[in-house]
């Protein structure tokens, strides 16, 4: 039971920090046109050749995957502890929504995901789709990429819109994260708690307006 | 004051159990829960019809037999308070109030309300004791504890077993339970001795009684009556690790 929660909790925190990581990233979409593509691009294509981040991608993959695979069994086996459920449940007063549907919220989540990864990783990586060409400076055009599919609304749409059950998934399951990890010390949660739904409406709002700023660009 | 029961109906462990209603007239907002059931029952006597099976002692709050699931709260509407502190003037006249029995695999409904929860008192029996020698009651100073320890082992210790947590945690974790009991032990001298194995063995018959993963919720702490918190499950597996690496 809490070798497998820590599974969870483990891959969480490591994709907490990716995040960070990735929206800073991101927020080079925010600059004007001509200095934000070489940037971008630029970035990108550091990434793309850099041994290190080969290492961080391969953990990445990895903590996606057991993060999903332990949810899963663990949202299993809790069903089963749970066979009947009750007529009447007003789990809403004494618990939030989002703790009591972490699993339906990552499921959100990894659609999203998926749909990113065809998007993105697909195309620029394994070259399925339309080819990506080149900027002016030589590299890769990714920034490209990001542009035009941010010209569609539903795209843009798609990726606002998921970012709400990114930001409550976030918000639980990072304090959630350190009390499985074993963290007690009273003050010190309750900051946590505080750090985390601050973390979560960060990503949340910082990953969810860069496709609306790009589409209205 | 009237109001309208809608009461889990189930003979035994293999019926397959049923809401009923029942109209009750003539409560009044002094009665506790328990005591509008009892009425109920009395009339049910008088029908001819077979009583509700439901369980309590102490009626004040200090043994932990009375939960019962109503209308969707363990013990009722109110937070951490016991069923049998529960009083009709938390209803209105006219009100539908449902009862269910807890929920959880390894809570088997016995008969309408009463669950069988002995499956908290066999996590106990793996190591919710100490081994030491106890003899007579001690001279109290002879064992040094400071107030902030001895606060905390109590507050710990005062679980009474009820299963609200257990039966308002969606996944039926136990975690609140046990992490209540093995702190309470692990965090006094007299539970140092086994505090390891107290861990591995309370945590493993937990696992093995069918309770789900503990998902931080939150709901029990403000289901348990006796107000036990959450941070008792993060010092848990903070024991668990630790009892890991040591053994
Ligand atoms: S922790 Fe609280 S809710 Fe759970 S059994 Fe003990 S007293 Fe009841
Ligand atoms: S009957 Fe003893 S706690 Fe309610």
């Amino acid at each position: 039971m809490f070798l497998r929660k820590s599974i969870i909790a483990t891959s969480g925190l490591f994709l907490c920090l990716f995040l960070i990581v990735h929206l800073s990233a991101n927020f080079i979409l925010l600059l004007p046109e001509e200095v934000a593509r070489e940037a971008y691009n630029g970035y990108s294509t550091t990434l793309r050749e850099s041994p290190v981040i080969k290492v961080v991608a391969y953990a990445l993959y990895a903590s996606i995957f057991f993060h999903v695979l332990y949810g899963i069994i663990v949202t299993y086996k809790n069903r089963k502890a749970k066979p009947h459920r009750y007529v009447v449940n007003r789990s809403q007063e004494n618990s939030t929504w989002t703790s009591q549907n972490m699993g339906l919220i990552g499921m959100f989540i990894l659609l999203f995901i998926v749909v990113h990864l065809a998007n993105f990783w697909a195309r620029v990586k394994l070259g399925i789709g339309a080819p990506v060409g080149l900027d002016s400076a030589g590299n890769v055009d990714v920034y490209e990429v990001t542009y035009s599919l941010f010209q569609n609304i539903y795209f843009v749409l798609f990726y606002t819109l998921l970012m709400i059950p990114l930001g409550w998934h976030l918000d639980h399951g990072l304090k959630s994260a350190f009390k499985t990890l074993g963290f007690y010390h009273k003050k010190g949660l309750a900051v946590v708690s505080k750090i985390s739904l601050i973390y979560a409406t960060i990503m949340s709002v910082g990953f969810g307006i860069i496709p609306l700023v790009v589409y209205f660009k | 004051m009237k109001v309208t029961f809608q009461i889990w109906r189930q003979d035994g462990p293999t019926d397959k159990g049923r809401l009923k209603d029942y109209e009750v007239d003539g409560l009044t907002e002094d009665m506790s829960f328990l005591e509008a059931l009892d009425h109920l029952n009395e009339l049910l006597v008088l029908k001819n019809e077979k009583v509700i099976a439901y369980e309590y002692d102490c009626r004040e709050g200090i043994c932990g037999q009375c939960g019962i699931f109503i209308n969707g709260r363990a013990h009722g509407p109110h937070a951490n308070m016991t069923t049998c502190q529960l009083h009709m003037r938390s209803f209105n006249d006219g009100d539908t109030i449902v009862v269910e029995p807890w929920r959880a695999q390894a809570f088997p409904v016995v008969k309408d309300l009463i669950v069988d929860r002995s499956a908290l008192d066999r996590i106990i029996e793996q190591g919710g004791y100490i081994s030491a020698k106890t003899g007579t009651a001690p001279e109290a100073n002879s064992i040094p504890i400071g107030k902030d320890v001895a606060d905390k082992a109590m507050d710990a210790a005062a679980c009474i077993g009820c299963g609200a947590c257990v039966a308002t945690c969606k996944n039926a974790s136990a975690a609140l339970f046990t992490s209540a009991k093995i702190n309470h032990l692990n965090s006094l001298p007299q539970g140092k001795p086994e505090q390891h194995r107290r861990v591995l063995e309370m945590t493993k018959q937990m696992a093995y009684e069918g309770f789900g993963h503990c998902t931080f919720t939150g709901a029990c702490e403000v289901e348990c009556p006796e107000g036990i918190s959450i941070v008792n499950i993060a010092e848990l597996n903070a024991r668990i690790l630790k009892a890991r690496l040591l053994g």
